[in-house]
């Protein structure tokens, strides 16, 4: 929040967050707030992909060179003067510095290097972060107002909270609900089977509600069985031990999630990183991997795995399936698919990145995604064939020594997965597919048309507004919010250094009003905050071949509104 | 010729000059830096003692300069076997992976078969369904739920739960850091470090989870921790993957940790000063005991170690109000730095926590994987949690056992009990854990394993698993003793579940352990069963245990593990 410092009476304001107001709002009214009605049929598409040319590499457009000097120029003034405030604060104001300092011969919990970036650079942001919600992450988000008055050490509450458009939360298909069939049956299965797992699945048993969810995913999935774990992050951290041992390789995508990484490290398998959907380089280290054997004693690796995501969630970018599965099929390497992005939010019926592709679902051995996102609910599965799961069954840590998911959670994947698939309430699942796609390429074409770098596929409901330099990324956060849109920033270390971004997350929960308004708001940010560097090579110009003549996509927002929700439909764009 | 000869002089000239005031120029503006006139000096000097020298020194510059600019994997080049297209074809035809993972053996198959079927909700009183026949049997005694204080079942904690699914939906949809913190997570944090006595708490979204990611954050290479060597598979994974130096001392002697620790002090007191940590569990997943603390945090405080608390089974459970092992030793939660715990146990819940003071929890919300790189626990969960902790809280009277407890403690020792003086068991069961326990531990007679030759424990350092896993053969992962003694104890709890007494036993996989493992009968106790139950659970076990441990001889032995490959 903006402050008028010298006129609010800060005393009555709260260090402590405060508790979600008394909602008394009528049912429909919540309801509307945490799910747009459809305003008109016409804004549903349906998601396909051109069957000749299944994978259209996605262009990242390049900003002008002064954007970038004045990027490393940024860096380069943030961190000077965070190590000059470093090295004095830690000799005249050691007070400050007493995590980082050893105390009584116990060494500090964390070294002043360690802690550098956080502190020096992101610690000027930390307002953007980690702000305190309540109620649903619907179409709306309700964010606590708070202040700082010492630049981001503690915060002051007043206790309210503004409803903001909610581009931030990975709800893409709305299942973000308190009212609805979802809910219902949820709260049911609360009050039939408690709130407790009541431990490990091997051990306290495996419950019909779980044996039952496990076969729904595996069929909505097109796979012969799958497990479902209690968290996205902990199913792939503790997935490789099991599949892999240190004679083993790991090819994996420069991108993959930290969890992917950390689950690979733990289980001790060589690891070679092939550049971001290279695919000439991928093979390239497949051929050698294969031919020269393990390092030193040259011995044939007992296997091979390829790690990929279906939807890189930094990026928006789909990984290349096509070229995957060709590559696993002719050197006979097992392939790993994370599908935590992607399950539920593409393809016609929801089913990932395998049924947008048209690739049949038995070709990717190793099937993994996350329940949060899509399904509204939490957790991970796995899905793979009998053989594969029955022995991960046995031998997957989190089964034998951590905790199940909790009967809700399970109702909720259950339910939603059921109206995605159109088992229950008929047409629902397939109206919240084809708007999530509506909206997503409405918005990616909208801000491309704009001026705007976006990257990412067209059909990702991941948009990417690029920013550049990291001041700029408080700056847009602070300015959204004050328009009432909450977004998500993202810089250095999640993204390469310069490439700091939005990263806005779009719902079927919006509807094209919700979208029409987020696109002036974008439209007013970008030109007071010089936002737009767009050349019109990645989409958005006029007339086809414009970005070569030089003529740079800048139309006005009203052409935009106009005409954008009706070309955005076309395949062409 | 002649006027050649006087031209190629005269442009060696003008060069020579030139480069001799570029040199001097040079010289002279090195001597302007602060500093330069000193370093001249210095090679000056040097060359005129020893003109060799200059040309060594020059050599190493230069070798140091090829150093850092070689690539990183320069060594990986020159270990390749050149090879030309169609050799490189011919190998990749040649190649033939390892299946993804082994496929079941058929004797392993009955342990997939043997994960019990709950029908229904999990609690104290469970329905089981056969997996083969299908037939299902009502009001099953659970002994292998670790919901000991019926929490999940609570009415309090339900309508709480009901009220926040119907005004936050279930999933949080985001990390905590990008919109995923709502208002019941800063809540639970708050009251997990009130109740516990920290001054700060964070929580995340599965407990097995969090000692691998809370770990980490605080242990590099080079850094140190000493473990017990008994503690849970969470522990022993975050110390292989945090690279540190690792020290085992024997389960529970703490003689033989102030041993290490003895040894270590002179190294240590010389060196940079790293972290140092001694990491043990508040109540034993694998034994059912608990560490002497108040020794313990003597010892750690005249070493000036860090101590790491996994109470994952012991808060809630142990203490008069349970606040875990401190409260028994009434030891302040100060003195333990880092406190890992779930909230999947008696919290009634889901998902882990860490709790301790500020500067370590704040560290974790910038660095630790687990919690920057993954979606917010469901909020519901977050005020079950809080639930159960206002419950417990506000039950509490000094001087007593909390109400709540108390029906756990009484029914924990009335088991331990039972099961110790059972004169029917004694030639065929111990009992491991200690009598505080709410989880039992029953292990076969060491004299019973010895007459069948069955080893002191399976896996472990030096074992022919741990070499497996190192050199990557899959196939001898599997122990057939290890099998076939656990397919006996199997068929003890199949026989408990006939007389509806439902037990489990260690499921533990022995190619992730790096300590090794003795099969047991583990029943979890819970505050909902009543003394009666209790009786009868005994006198089931004890019929079903004599019933297939009677006569169970070497050549018996070997009938089961022939009957397990059919």
């Amino acid at each position: 929040m903006s402050l008028n410092g010298s006129q609010t009476d800060f005393s009555k304001w709260s260090t402590r967050v405060p508790n979600a107001p008394p909602d008394d709002r009528p049912e429909a009214v919540r309801a509307e707030m945490e799910f747009g009605k459809l305003t008109s049929d016409k804004w549903m598409v349906a998601a396909k992909c051109d069957s000749k040319h299944p994978f259209k590499t996605p262009i990242a457009d390049d900003p002008p060179y002064y954007v970038i000097i004045m990027t490393y120029l940024n860096y380069f003034f943030m961190i000077l003067i965070g190590h000059i405030r470093d090295f004095f604060g830690m000799i005249f104001m050691p007070q400050y510095y007493k995590a980082m300092l050893p105390k009584d011969g116990y060494p500090p919990w964390y070294s002043s290097f360690e802690s550098f970036y956080p502190r020096r650079l992101k610690g000027r942001m930390d307002d953007s972060f980690a702000r305190p919600i309540h109620g649903v992450p619907g179409r709306y988000t309700y964010c606590f107002n708070r202040v700082s008055l010492d630049y981001n050490k503690s915060f002051l509450y007043d206790g309210t909270s503004t409803p903001c458009l909610n581009l931030s939360s990975y709800n893409y298909l709305g299942f973000a609900q308190s009212v609805g069939r979802c809910t219902d049956d949820s709260v049911d299965a609360l009050k039939m089977r408690g709130t407790a797992a009541g431990g490990p699945c091997d051990v306290a048993g495996h419950s019909d509600l779980l044996r039952d969810t496990e076969r729904i995913l595996a069929e909505f999935l097109g796979k012969e069985d799958s497990l479902i774990f209690s968290m996205g992050y902990g199913t792939n951290a503790h997935l490789f031990t099991s599949l892999l041992n240190s004679k083993c390789l790991v090819i994996s995508d420069s991108l993959n999630h930290s969890s992917t990484r950390f689950g690979i490290r733990l289980s001790g398998a060589a690891v070679k990183v092939f550049p971001h959907n290279n695919m000439v380089a991928l093979e390239q280290i497949i051929r050698e991997s294969i031919s020269q054997g393990q390092a030193k004693s040259h011995r044939p690796w007992k296997k091979i795995l390829i790690c990929a995501e279906g939807l890189y969630s930094m990026e928006g970018e789909y990984c290349n399936l096509p070229a995957l599965v060709h590559l696993k099929e002719r050197y006979k390497l097992y392939l790993f698919v994370d599908e935590a992005h992607s399950i539920g939010a593409l393809g016609k019926h929801g089913k990932g990145i395998a049924e947008y592709f048209n690739i049949s679902p038995s070709k990717i051995d190793i099937m993994m995604g996350t329940l949060t996102k899509s399904f509204g609910a939490a957790g991970g599965y796995i899905a793979a064939d009998q053989v594969i799961i029955d022995r991960l069954r046995l031998d997957i840590t989190t089964n034998t020594y951590g905790e199940t998911p909790p009967p809700v959670v399970l109702q909720q994947i259950q339910t939603s997965m059921r109206i995605i698939d159109g088992q229950l309430n008929g047409n629902e699942g397939r109206e919240r597919l084809e708007r999530i796609t509506f909206n997503s390429r409405y918005l990616r074409l909208g801000l491309k048309r704009l001026g705007f770098i976006i990257y990412g596929n067209d059909d990702s409901p991941v948009v990417p507004m690029l920013l550049y330099t990291p001041a700029k990324m408080p700056a847009a956060s602070r300015m959204f919010l004050k328009y009432g849109v909450a977004v998500v920033i993202v810089g250095y270390p999640a993204t390469a250094l310069i490439s700091s971004r939005i990263r806005l997350c779009v719902s079927s929960a919006l509807t094209k009003e919700d979208i029409d308004k987020i696109l002036a708001i974008s439209n007013l940010v970008g030109d007071k905050m010089c936002l737009k560097f767009g050349s019109g090579m990645a989409g958005g110009e006029k007339h086809p071949g414009d970005w070569k003549k030089g003529i740079r996509p800048r139309w006005s927002l009203e052409e935009v509104l106009a005409k954008t929700p009706e070309d955005c439909k076309k395949d062409i764009y | 010729m002649e006027t050649r000869t006087q031209e190629t002089p005269q442009f060696f000239l003008t060069l020579a000059s030139t480069l001799a005031t570029v040199w001097y120029s040079f010289l002279d503006l090195f001597k302007s830096v602060p500093g330069g006139a000193w370093v001249l000096d210095y090679i000056r000097a040097s060359h005129k003692n020893d003109p060799w020298r200059t040309l060594l020194e020059v050599l190493l510059a230069l070798l140091a300069i090829r150093y850092f600019l070689a690539s990183k994997y320069s060594q990986d080049e020159n270990d390749k076997v050149t090879l030309n297209e169609r050799e490189v074809d011919d190998l990749i035809d040649d190649w033939e992976p390892d299946p993804i993972v082994p496929p079941l053996r058929r004797d392993e198959r009955w342990q997939l078969d043997s994960i019990p079927l709950i029908k229904g909700g999990i609690s104290s009183h469970v329905t089981v369904e056969d997996p083969s026949t299908g037939n299902i049997t009502t009001d099953v005694l659970s002994f292998a739920c670790k919901d000991y204080l019926a929490m999940g079942t609570n009415e309090t904690v339900k309508q709480n739960s009901i009220k926040e699914i119907r005004a936050a939906g279930v999933g949080a949809c985001g990390p905590p850091n990008f919109y995923g913190t709502q208002d019941v997570h800063v809540r639970v944090c708050e009251d997990l470090a009130r109740f516990l006595g920290a001054e700060e708490g964070i929580i995340y979204g599965q407990d097995f989870c969090t000692p691998t990611s809370v770990l980490p954050c605080f242990l590099k290479r080079g850094d140190i921790i000493i473990m017990d060597g008994g503690v849970n598979l969470a522990l022993q994974k975050s110390a292989l993957i945090s690279r540190c130096d690792v020290e085992w001392f024997n389960h529970n002697d703490l003689d033989h940790l102030e041993e290490i620790l003895e040894s270590l002090k002179e190294d240590l007191s010389e060196g940079p000063l790293n972290r140092r940590f001694i990491v043990t569990e508040g109540l034993f997943e694998n034994f059912g005991d608990s560490p002497d603390l108040k020794r313990l945090v003597e010892i750690k405080n005249h070493y000036k170690f860090r101590l790491v608390l996994d109470e994952t089974n012991s808060v809630g459970t142990l203490g008069a109000n349970g606040r875990g092992l401190p409260e028994v030793y009434g030891i302040p939660r100060d003195q333990i730095e880092i406190t890992i715990g779930s909230m999947a146990q008696a919290l009634g819940s889901s998902g882990g926590y860490c709790v301790g003071c500020h500067d370590m929890i704040y560290h974790q919300i910038l660095s630790s994987n687990a919690y920057v790189f993954s979606a917010s626990l469901p909020s519901y969960c977050a005020v079950a949690a809080s639930t159960t902790i206002h419950l417990l809280e506000d039950s509490e009277k000094s001087g007593a056992v909390n109400p709540y407890i108390q029906p756990l403690v009484e029914n924990s020792k009335y088991l331990h009990q039972s099961f110790r003086n059972s004169l029917v068991l004694k030639n065929f069961l111990i009992v491991r854990s200690a009598d505080y326990s709410p989880v039992v531990h029953l292990r076969i007679n060491p004299l019973l394993r010895k007459s069948l030759d069955l080893p002191e424990g399976y896996g472990g350092p030096g074992s022919v698993i741990i070499k497996a896993v190192k050199k990557g053969h899959e196939e001898l992962y599997f122990d057939a003793r290890y099998n076939t003694e656990s397919y006996i104890l199997q068929l003890i709890i199949n026989k408990c579940v006939e007389n509806k007494v439902l037990l489990t036993r260690t499921k533990r996989v022995l190619h992730h352990e790096i300590l090794p493992v003795v099969p047991e009968l583990i029943l979890h106790c819970n505050s909902k069963f009543s003394k009666p139950e209790l009786k009868r659970a005994v006198s089931v076990v004890e019929q079903a245990v004599t019933g297939v441990l009677r006569g169970l001889t070497k050549s018996k032995f070997a009938e089961y593990a022939a009957d397990l490959e059919n």
